[in-house]
């Protein structure tokens, strides 16, 4: 047993691995994303039957949120578990086998994507044999948390392992219950899912709510109470808020997904209880907001000197912002104006550009200088033009989005004094083409800020640093 | 006991959620426990860190 004074021998080499893949199938996700954004602006881009939008959005989601943000969940948990239990990841074959299945996962459903082979569900595209895989992978993933918080020589588990392993038996659920499926032949990729009609519908947003809510926000909350603290050097602001966070956030968010078929053919009783729990979360999701800011309550300094720590803060302010938005957005009275217009893709965006791309991001900064043992990043100021260029982009994507989808869903429901719609479908898709412009434009810079990071991640591992550029006079007067 | 169960799902469902979220609020914020309580927010900052953590 390790005395509360020795050091670990922490498995770090699958933590490199899994870092390695966020930074690349980051830039892949985000490249995809600029140009089916570029699609929408000026379809003549849409080539061939392999390279069409219908095609390609899958590949963009997909490769944002499970490539980019799976991987950065899978390196992040298995780095902070180590450390806050201080014992070494359990199973280093097995850890392993996460690292290659997943990566067999992405690889599987990116080449059904591009060649129209798919479920047809948002978030849960790929068909059965793709699905049966990851299972295997997830149940292994979570038997490796699971053994590693068993050895723990730390008696408490912290809030963050809390969160991560939340995220993992949570996603396993939703995962089974959305892709019951039966495989029309064994050697074909078709099937057929085992839910029908309105049921099928309700279960897929009960999967895709919570896909949000405990893949893009459970797990990366789990980094936040890890990663904050840690960069800021300060304990988290309130312990007790945090244990509270984490059950509240639990309880309402697994209801909220029947705001997604708000006037649909779902009975309109589960239509209100989805729209009851989301403005429910509001609390929930400040309350945590709240916690992760003010852990630099009395060290606000520290936020000015470090661009790392601006990332992460940052973050949480976007996470509140678009928690914010949500709730509101849920509401019927709002959500018939933003159902199915633009305005929903910038709430998306809001939320996976500035809070799970930017606590990643901070993660990252911090984590790659630790595990390849360097003293420190290869230039702050890079990383400082990454945040300003990328929170650049995100503003002028949610601007846009704003302006078109309100527009949008003013047009569609634009009456003249005859009882006939005043625009026609094809005027409101004309309407749009600025703003997806601009949102192209908003994608490009988030894109380039990513680049700048991998240059600069690359740097860093091959041991060059630059000098800081913060003077001593600047840091004295913060 | 399941007739009684299904009949009533949606009221015993609401209040074994809610009680258990009092449960545990009361739990987190009784006074006595605070000390002990936030004390686990060190654990990420534990000088048992390896030297490069920090």
């Amino acid at each position: 047993m390790n005395t509360m004074n020795s050091t670990p021998n922490y498995n770090d080499d699958v933590v490199k691995l899994f870092t390695i893949a966020t930074v690349f199938w980051g830039i892949v996700g985000f490249t995809v994303g600029v140009f089916i954004a570029l699609q929408m602006a000026f379809p003549a881009l849409n080539f061939g039957e392999y390279f069409t939008f219908g095609r390609l959005r899958p590949l963009h989601t997909s490769a944002v949120i499970f490539a980019f943000g799976g991987n950065a969940l899978f390196a992040t948990s298995y780095f902070s578990v180590q450390r806050t239990c201080r014992t070494r990841l359990w199973g280093d074959g097995w850890s392993k086998f996460t690292f290659w299945g997943y990566q067999i996962f992405i690889v599987l459903a990116a080449v059904g994507y591009v060649t129209g082979v798919t479920q047809a569900k948002e978030y849960a595209e790929p068909e059965w044999y793709a699905d049966l895989w990851l299972t295997i992978v997830w149940v292994t993933y979570l038997i490796v948390f699971l053994m590693t918080l068993k050895n723990r020589q730390e008696p408490h588990i912290y809030v963050g392992n809390w969160f991560f392993l939340a995220f993992i038996v949570t996603v396993a659920v939703l995962h089974l219950a959305n892709n019951a499926a039966i495989p029309v032949s064994l050697f074909g990729a078709k099937s057929y899912p085992l839910w029908g009609g309105v049921q099928s519908a309700m279960i897929q947003w009960w999967y895709g709510h919570n896909a949000v809510g405990f893949f893009l926000t459970a797990g990366f909350l789990g980094i936040m109470y890890y990663f904050v603290p840690k960069r800021a050097e300060r304990p988290i602001y309130s312990y007790r808020l945090s244990i509270i966070h984490f059950w509240s956030l639990i309880f309402l968010y697994i209801w909220a997904g029947p705001h997604h078929l708000h006037y649909t053919s779902l009975p309109d009783w589960a239509q209100t209880l989805g729209a009851t729990f989301s403005i429910m979360l509001w609390m929930p999701s400040w309350g945590g907001m709240i916690n992760g800011m003010m852990t630099l309550s009395g060290a606000w300094h520290k936020l000015r000197e470090d661009p790392v720590l601006q990332f992460m803060i940052i973050s949480l302010a976007f996470y509140g912002m678009s928690t914010f938005e949500g709730p509101l957005m849920s509401i019927k009275t709002v959500n018939a104006l933003s159902h199915y217009t633009d305005w929903t893709i910038g709430h998306v965006h809001a939320g996976a550009l500035g809070w799970v791309g930017f606590i990643t991001f901070g993660a990252l900064y911090h984590l790659v200088p630790i595990l390849w043992k360097k003293q420190a990043l290869y230039s702050m100021r890079l990383v400082s033009i990454h945040l300003w260029i990328a929170t650049t982009g995100i503003v002028l994507y949610i601007v846009a989005m704003w302006f078109g989808g309100i527009t949008q869903g003013l047009m569609w429901r634009s009456y003249d004094s005859m009882g006939f719609l005043e625009f026609s479908f094809v005027e409101t898709v004309m309407a749009m083409h600025i703003p997806y412009v601009v949102r192209a434009l908003g994608g490009g810079l988030f894109l380039l800020g990513a680049l700048i990071m991998a240059y600069n991640l690359i740097k860093t591992v091959r041991g060059d640093t630059v000098a800081s550029t913060i003077s001593d006079a600047e840091k004295a007067h913060a | 006991m399941i007739d009684w169960l299904t009949n009533n799902a949606g009221m015993t469902g609401l209040l074994f959620f809610f009680s258990v979220f009092v449960i545990v609020s009361v739990w987190a914020f009784r006074p006595s426990a605070k000390q002990s309580i936030e004390a686990h927010k060190f654990i990420p900052l534990r000088p048992s860190q390896t030297v490069e953590d920090k």
